[in-house]
């Protein structure tokens, strides 16, 4: 249930989304020598958009970021394999990973890069979508909502499924069902 | 190249990539299946490679063993990527011509396959956290495809399974915390060859306690099974003969590897443990296999009963015993999918699996009879058939032992498994009840029992060819024990496969 809306609360959220945004990049930047890395960054990012579904509530967020949690997470997944298989390709083993040290970058001045950045970036967005995909199913069922929204339900769900609770009879639902009739001995 | 790696990424490409295609289609069903056709090939090309003597292992991101993450296919992990990749592939085509591409739920075929990538890293894992990833990429599949396509009946029957494999998960990573602890690695090679020093010490025995409960319910031991009889029935057929067929085995698997790889040899108190309870996992198991009177709620039962076969050859503990264990996981693996799709296609002629509403199989639709004598007289063991085999293999190990009790335990679980499948043949195949009706029209059980019959063919081939598959058993077993063999692989840098150190 969406409690009363809050002035406070929004303000502060819209502030804290971004402040939590930056830190995250950092985490993750900062992650292959240092305490961070694409996991917590992960985490961070999906605490700010948590927050966000809180102050703008679920629809509203949906509506302003029009992404696919389960498709970011495959994305992720996918970023990662493709980071571990490269090397494959100069004869290394799977997931070794290269660092390279750059000197006068404009700007920036110093730069150590890697591959395990791409890694963590795969990490990253893995994380990212499997933790919103949760929260925001638990959160969209808790407010009387669907838990998949139409494009949703066209990839992912059944196209003879039965919604689960529904008042159905135990008996009338086996005859509609009969291609999988259940038996139950207890 | 290093082709270690394939067997666990083809499947995880496979499912990204059917994941990413969304709606169920023709072209997609046929690129799943080529990839599932490629992977047994790969692997029976591992088995055929490891058999000459070869030990695949691949150093992941080029770190040496003890301190990175290996991965080690030796005979016995590739004979069970084999079996995986192949009750894979069956119960995928099984699945296609089971149902339509229209209805077919859109994450059916990308879980499925994550599900074998799942198995196939705990088969070829080196090191006991990557098993516990392994486990754990393993369950969310299954918990996944368990309540995928569920009804608020099913969900509660799968919560059962989804509770005490939760804690199985906690009490694992709690015994891989102690391993560290002990041996200050957690890779297998090195665990052997630092417990083999240590061997007397009372938290070993602690050790090997909490890995035979937690890996008991994996496989599904006595007393610890009641997640599994009452989830597996109410998955989808193609579904069911995977978990039935791969999942528990898993569990015995990691058992094999971890008693006869890793831990010292003389945990003797433990492997008495775990021979007493297989035979009581044999015996309840198969008693409750008679108190049900559906196929499929039968043949879930007759899952423990099984495992306690293979549990009693591991807790035996001589090579010979192992080479049987590995024998009857073959054999298991194979007959097992099959009745369950034997039992799919019944369920399909008859529009109900329920033993008091079926019958008048054998009238309409001989040779599914056929091929379910077949598999049923296995599964009890008569001979020729593969369980025979197995089963005479335990036996004779179990005599030789003096262990005269569990050696008639296993005599009286096998005939109550043939009473058990006769309750089947004689309620669904024998019955001529004319108002039990066989839906001859619904032309699906004939493409049905064409897949079936490449698994029963397969089942009876090992029956025949007992002796070469007994061969492969024995040497997968000699090499699973030979702990120091497989340290000096892992470790050392001297099997044909390695990638030299940096």
């Amino acid at each position: 249930m969406n409690g009363p809306r809050s002035y406070i609360f929004n303000s502060m959220v819209r502030l804290a989304v971004f402040l939590v945004n930056v830190f995250a990049l950092y985490l993750l930047l900062r992650g292959h020598n240092a305490p961070g890395g694409g996991f917590i960054a992960g985490l961070a990012t999906a605490i700010s958009l948590i927050l966000l579904s809180l102050a703008l509530g679920v629809q509203e967020m949906h509506r302003l970021l029009r992404f696919d949690p389960v498709l970011l997470a495959a994305g992720g997944l996918l970023t990662a394999i493709v980071t571990g298989l490269l090397p494959l390709l100069v004869g290394k083993p799977f997931l070794e990973h290269f660092n390279f040290h750059l000197h006068d970058v404009p700007l920036l001045g110093e730069v150590h890069v890697g591959t395990p950045l791409l890694f963590d970036v795969g990490v990253y967005l893995v994380v990212v979508g499997v933790t919103c995909k949760m929260i925001f199913v638990f959160a969209k069922s808790t407010q009387g909502l669907r838990a998949l929204v139409a494009e949703e339900e066209r990839r992912y769900s059944s196209p003879v499924e039965q919604p689960i609770e529904a008042d159905v009879p135990r008996a009338e639902a086996e005859v509609g069902n009969q291609g999988k009739e259940k038996t139950h001995a207890d | 190249m290093n082709w270690t790696i394939l067997p666990i990424l083809l499947p995880l490409l496979t499912a990204l990539l059917a994941l990413f295609w969304g709606k169920p289609s023709r072209a997609r069903r046929v690129v799943v299946a080529c990839s599932a056709g490629v992977q047994l090939v790969l692997a029976l090309a591992l088995v055929t490679r490891a058999y000459h003597g070869e030990t695949f292992l691949l150093n992941l991101g080029n770190w040496t063993a003890p301190f990175g993450i290996v991965v080690v296919i030796d005979l016995l992990a590739a004979v069970m990527i084999a079996l995986c990749t192949f009750v894979a592939l069956v119960a995928v085509l099984f699945g296609y011509v089971e149902l339509s591409s229209r209805i077919e739920h859109p994450l059916r075929l990308p879980l499925t396959q994550l599900l074998v990538t799942g198995i196939n890293l705990a088969f070829c894992t080196g090191d006991l956290f990557n098993l516990f990833v392994a486990f754990e990429i393993m369950l969310i599949a299954s918990y996944a495809l368990l309540t995928l396509e569920a009804d608020d009946w099913d969900v509660k029957q799968a919560f059962p399974y989804l509770a005490i494999n939760l804690m199985g998960s906690t009490l694992f990573l709690c015994a891989a915390g102690l391993a560290y602890t002990l041996f200050g690695t957690l890779n297998f090679a090195d665990i052997a060859l630092r417990s083999a020093e240590m061997a007397d010490d009372p938290r070993v025995l602690a050790l090997g306690l909490l890995l035979m409960v937690v890996f008991g319910i994996k496989a599904g031991v006595f007393p610890l099974y009641y997640w599994l009889p009452n989830s597996y029935p109410t998955l989808p057929i193609p579904l069911a003969a995977i978990y039935s067929g791969m999942l528990t085995k898993v569990g015995v698997y990691v058992l094999l590897r971890v008693f006869g790889t890793v831990l010292p040899h003389s945990l003797d108190l433990v492997h008495q443990l775990l021979a007493w309870l297989a035979g009581a996992t044999m015996i309840f198991g198969v008693l409750g296999a008679i108190s049900r009177n559906f196929i499929r709620g039968i043949l879930s039962y007759h899952i423990l009963s099984q495992i306690g076969f293979m549990v009693l050859a591991i807790g035996l503990f001589t090579p010979l015993s192992f080479a049987a264990c590995i024998f009857y996981i073959i054999h298991h693996i194979i007959v097992k999918s099959s009745l369950f799709l034997i039992g799919g296609v019944g369920a399909c002629l008859n529009r109900t699996d329920n033993l008091d509403r079926m019958g008048n199989l054998w009238r309409h639709a001989p040779w599914l009879g056929v091929l379910f004598l077949c598999q049923a007289l296995s599964l009890a063991g008569l001979p020729p058939l593969s369980g025979f085999w197995g089963k005479y293999a335990i036996i004779v190990v179990g005599l030789e032992k003096g262990a005269y009790v569990l050696v008639g335990a296993c005599i009286v679980a096998s005939i109550l498994t043939l009473f058990s499948m006769l309750k089947i043949w004689n309620s669904a195949f024998w019955n001529s009840d004319e108002e039990r009706e066989v839906c001859l029209w619904d032309l699906r059980w004939v493409r049905m029992s064409w897949v079936v019959a490449i698994m029963v063919v397969v089942s009876l081939g090992i029956g025949l060819g007992a002796e070469l598959i007994f061969r492969v058993a024995q040497e997968a077993a000699t090499r699973a024990l030979d702990q120091e063999g497989y340290a000096r692989i892992v470790l050392g840098y001297v099997g044909k496969g390695a990638t030299p150190a940096p």
